[in-house]
């Protein structure tokens, strides 16, 4: 290898990586558990002008999110997300992975096409979707409407009666219905991509072998494609839980800032969501309440992979 | 084993064996392909959605009976847009947002990726293990600290605020290593007995060697500009200063009542559609490099 | 089973689009396996031999004739119809299931009145793998095994629906020297247990010859020649059959036929009654050459490789095809090494004459 004399070369090359990681990756670790078990803890800001305070180290932080009146609805929000999306959007993304491996003609076509949802911008389309579940010109009573939008235009035209989806007086079931419509819609492209290209991966011969004994093409799914894939088929669910665990923004996209209908702000605010809450808050204690929520997100994201991994070590074949 | 042969079929049972079975291979075939079309169409739907109220008139978007091509094309949604949601300077900043974070990401990505594919020094595995530690845990927790940091550097409403807390992708510098890793060692020491500079040698043969992932970076990156909106959130105050994503969210923010969808779907369309741009021209380098990645934006 | 190649021919477009085109992969097979047969497709690489293996399999559509397994027209017929079993050549086992499980696999798939029950299936599982010798590794996975095991799973897997017919391709290429001596008459013994009708596939003629009951040597995708293992290599219908058969090969040199003689550099090595004059090309097996001082034929002697029971000597001759010209002679017969030159007679049974343009045999 090359000479050591040029040791600080590597260094030199390295140091501007490093201390950007320092002073943002490194120190907010410690700082974050620091202020997530210092008591009142008021930021670093008072500090900074001159006002010294004694803390106390203590878990009082978690104590306080886990008091606080809607930290149940928050955890609820999150898990409903979480457990809801991900086995939707990875059975479907995965009928859509064989379904376009077995296709010749307009297989790149479609492939694009799946993929047209991963290169937007959530909260822009989010708006789109609320636009389409938009009851508009709602009156007084929730009796008079001008439209309907056009989701539940489509509802009635098979019969259905329409739905408040996400506007005033909008049930809670209804709000999630829309959310787990629009983040299942978001996440499919990056699931089918991976499952695809896992697919396309599989050595053909199994295939050919399974035809020769006259395999279903049921059992040929469940039997040799599905474990043949696991490996794939874990890693998109486990990075599935880790996004569905920081679920905010296609949230931001469909309600706005006030997550949730205009008559309940707050109603569907996810645990990211919580932690900005805490955080622009700016009242005594702030920095501390996110920091302890930052850091139960992380212990929950923790222990949701672990069980993962630990399932996918018997399912999975690698 | 005996052989017991399978029974003999008679020439009727063979032709209707291979009828069915063809048969059913084109019924397969067949919704195969509605599935997929159905699903392709729900997927396009809210862009085509977007694209046709964005071109209405609002009356007509507020008709019971929806219509399914605008009567009449109402272009100027796109100027009212543009103008009530401040896009033109939303664009701008981030555009430099955009183009300077990426340009200094890759600098610092391909010395760092060079370091640690090229060079020996002491502690580098270690080194690395460290770094790939870290792409463990989430952004939220970096977050809050990284808020404090920039407020007492008093960074707020500047664009160092929006660029330097995440000029370093560790996961970038991973991915170009395991790139610069597949090219010979060989030619950096025929380089280094020619007298190359390490840097000549960088520019001259392992960026253009590892130019498709240095592309997939790019584009990564770019995205992440567009798509971020927690961070510019939190540290962006001023109108002025907002990337697309918060001015969008801003601009036009009812849900309820009286929302001009129109001129909303057309901004949403103005912002959308450079991506869409880059995606058309670039589709296997974001495919790659989101393939490899997992991660959005 | 006997199988029946009609007129098969398998036409693949050309993979270089513009260039347009197409490649004819198997040219207008006609021969008849017999049954309870073991039978060698040989061949050097790009002959058709995979293909028309594929295609007796059925996972690949003939563009013209017919198979016939039996009297049964099975050209139409779906490949999981036709009780085939299929050996791939790098075995195809399922790496997620363990070694019993890939061989109750294709048990499993069977539907209504062939449906099994578990100890059934469970049964015949292991009488395959009894067969085959890995009875004691039915709970391992693929990977687990050496390729040598994992080559008898897949003939395990083959077997246990008892097909009609087994087809084996590449079966030993996947497998180190010394087991592939070991397998072949492992496949042999199989064969010959069972009495199914075998059909493999390879390039390597020493393995064709030392297990099959029959080859078919194959040539960019035209059959030369099909007939016992024997008989084909003492009596190749051309230069390419001839060449393609034996270790060590024919020595090919040029030649002439003059006056009812067979001629190399003016010497007359054979009579050949009856057939013009003519340029040709002379082969000579390692085995046909008597030392004899009296002789016409004269090389230059290189080398004398003593093998213990043969002697293999080395010598040239300006017409010959190949850099040397090998002979094998009994380790009786004394050699002067030191000599310069060499003389031969020839076994006329040993020798062939083939036309120099179309390479065809020219009897005698």
């Amino acid at each position: 290898m090359v000479e050591s004399k040029h040791q600080w070369k590597a260094w030199l090359y390295l140091s501007p990586a490093i201390i950007l990681l320092l002073v943002f990756t490194v120190w907010p670790i410690i700082n974050t558990v620091a202020m997530a078990f210092q008591n009142n803890y008021t930021a670093g800001l008072g500090t900074a002008k001159g006002v010294k305070i004694a803390y106390e180290i203590g878990v009082e932080n978690f104590v306080n999110v886990l008091q606080y009146e809607n930290f149940g609805q928050i955890l609820k929000n999150t898990m409903l997300l979480c457990v809801a999306t991900v086995p939707i959007s990875t059975v479907l993304a995965l009928l859509i992975a064989v379904a376009l491996n077995s296709i010749r003609p307009l297989q790149k076509f479609l492939q694009t096409i799946f993929f047209l949802p991963y290169v937007t911008n959530s909260i822009a389309i989010g708006m789109v979707f609320a636009a389409m579940f938009n009851i508009i010109g709602l009156r007084e009573g929730n009796t008079v409407a001008d439209t309907w939008g056009i989701i539940n235009n489509a509802i009635m035209l098979f019969g259905g009666k329409p739905i408040n989806w996400i506007n005033q007086g909008s049930t809670y079931w209804a709000n999630m219905v829309v959310m787990i419509v629009y983040i299942v819609w978001n996440a499919l492209p990056f699931k089918i991509l991976v499952l695809l290209g896992g697919l396309q991966s599989i050595n053909k011969q199994y295939y050919e072998a399974a035809r020769v004994d006259g395999t279903s093409r049921r059992r040929i799914l469940t039997r040799i494609t599905v474990p043949l894939l696991s490996p794939m088929i874990a890693y998109v669910v486990i990075t599935g839980f880790i996004g569905g665990f920081k679920e905010y923004s296609s949230i931001v996209g469909i309600f706005g800032d006030t997550m949730g209908p205009k008559s309940e702000p707050g109603r569907l605010n996810t645990m990211v969501g919580f932690i900005y809450d805490s955080l622009n808050a700016g009242t005594i204690g702030a920095q501390g309440k996110a920091s302890a929520a930052a850091l139960l997100l992380f212990g929950i994201i923790l222990v949701v992979t672990m069980i993962n991994l630990q399932v996918s070590k018997k399912r999975v074949h690698y | 084993m005996e052989n017991k042969n399978m029974k003999t079929l008679t020439a009727k049972d063979l032709q209707q064996v291979s009828t069915a079975s063809r048969v059913m291979g084109i019924l397969v075939k067949i919704g195969t392909y509605a599935f997929l079309i159905a699903m392709a169409l729900i997927v396009l739907f809210p862009f085509y959605w977007m694209i046709i109220s964005s071109l209405k008139s609002t009356a007509e978007y507020r008709r019971n009976i929806p219509t399914f091509w605008p009567e009449q094309f109402v272009f100027a949604n796109y100027a009212q847009a543009f103008e009530e949601g401040n896009l033109w300077q939303l664009f701008k900043n981030t555009a430099f947002v955009g183009v300077v974070s990426t340009i200094l990401s890759l600098v610092i990505t391909i010395l760092s990726a060079f370091a640690f594919a090229r060079l020996e020094f002491k502690g580098k595995d270690l080194m690395f293990g460290a770094l790939l530690a870290t792409m463990m845990i989430p952004g939220e927790l970096f977050t809050i600290t990284n808020y404090l940091t920039v407020t007492n550097l008093k960074w707020i409403d500047t664009f160092a605020a929006l660029i330097v807390p995440f000029l370093v992708s560790v996961f970038y510098i991973y991915l170009l290593k395991q790139n610069f890793m597949q090219i010979p060692n060989e030619l950096y020491l025929a380089a280094k007995v020619d007298g190359t500079s390490d840097l000549k040698y960088l520019w001259k043969v392992m960026i253009p060697l590892a130019l498709p992932t240095l592309i997939s970076i790019t584009i990564l990156k770019m995205m992440g500009a567009w798509n971020s909106y927690i961070w510019p959130k939190l540290v962006t105050k001023k109108e002025s200063m907002m990337l697309v994503t918060n001015g969008l969210r801003n601009a036009f923010t009812s849900v309820d009542g009286q929302a001009n969808i129109p001129v909303q779907m057309a901004a949403v369309a103005i912002v959308s559609a450079p991506l869409f741009m880059v995606f058309l021209f670039l589709r296997k380098y974001i495919m790659a490099g989101v393939s490899r990645s997992g991660i959005k934006g | 089973m006997k199988v029946v190649l009609q007129n098969l021919t398998k036409i693949f477009p050309s993979r270089d689009k513009k260039a347009g085109g197409e490649v004819v992969a198997v040219n207008d097979f006609t021969f008849e396996i017999p049954d309870g047969k073991l039978i060698g497709l040989l061949g050097p690489s790009g002959c058709g031999k995979s293909t028309t293996l594929y295609m007796i399999s059925g996972l690949q559509k003939p563009t013209s004739g017919k198979i016939f397994f039996g009297d049964d027209d099975v050209t139409e017929l779906a490949t999981e119809n036709r009780g085939i079993g299929l050996v791939f050549q790098n075995y195809a086992l399922y790496p997620h299931m363990t070694v019993k499980q890939n061989i109750m696999f294709p048990l499993e798939n069977l539907k209504g009145a062939d449906k099994m029950s578990k100890d059934q299936m469970l049964e015949r599982a292991y009488e395959a793998a009894k067969l085959v010798q890995i009875d004691e590794l039915m709970d391992r996975k693929p990977s687990e095994l050496s390729g040598g095991q994992q080559q008898r799973v897949a003939i395990a897997r083959a077997l246990v629906k008892m097909p009609r017919v087994l087809l084996l391709d590449e079966p030993l290429s996947n497998l180190d020297a010394r087991l592939r001596l070991q397998t072949r008459e492992e496949i042999r013994r199989i064969q010959k247990e069972t009495g199914i009708t075998t059909v493999f596939v390879t390039h390597d003629q020493e393995e064709a010859m030392s297990i099959s009951d029959m080859i078919v040597v194959m040539k960019l995708g035209v059959l030369q020649q099909i007939g016992k293992p024997q008989d084909v290599y003492d009596d190749p219908v051309n230069l390419f059959v001839a060449k393609f058969l034996g270790t060590p090969p024919i020595n090919v040199l040029e030649g002439e036929i003059k006056g009812g003689k067979i001629c190399i550099g003016g010497a007359a090595v054979l009579d050949a009654p009856g057939v013009a004059d003519q340029e040709v090309f002379i082969g000579i097996r390692p085995e046909g050459f008597e030392l004899d001082e009296n002789s016409a034929l004269e090389c230059k002697l290189s080398n004398v490789e003593v093998m213990g029971r043969d002697v293999s000597i080395v010598s040239t001759h300006e017409n010959s095809l190949n850099p040397v010209i090998r002979s094998i002679i009994d380790a009786d017969n004394k050699v002067d090494v030191t000599a310069q030159t060499v003389r031969y007679n020839i076994k006329p049974h040993k020798l062939f004459v083939f036309n120099k343009e179309t390479e065809e045999r020219i009897y005698f």
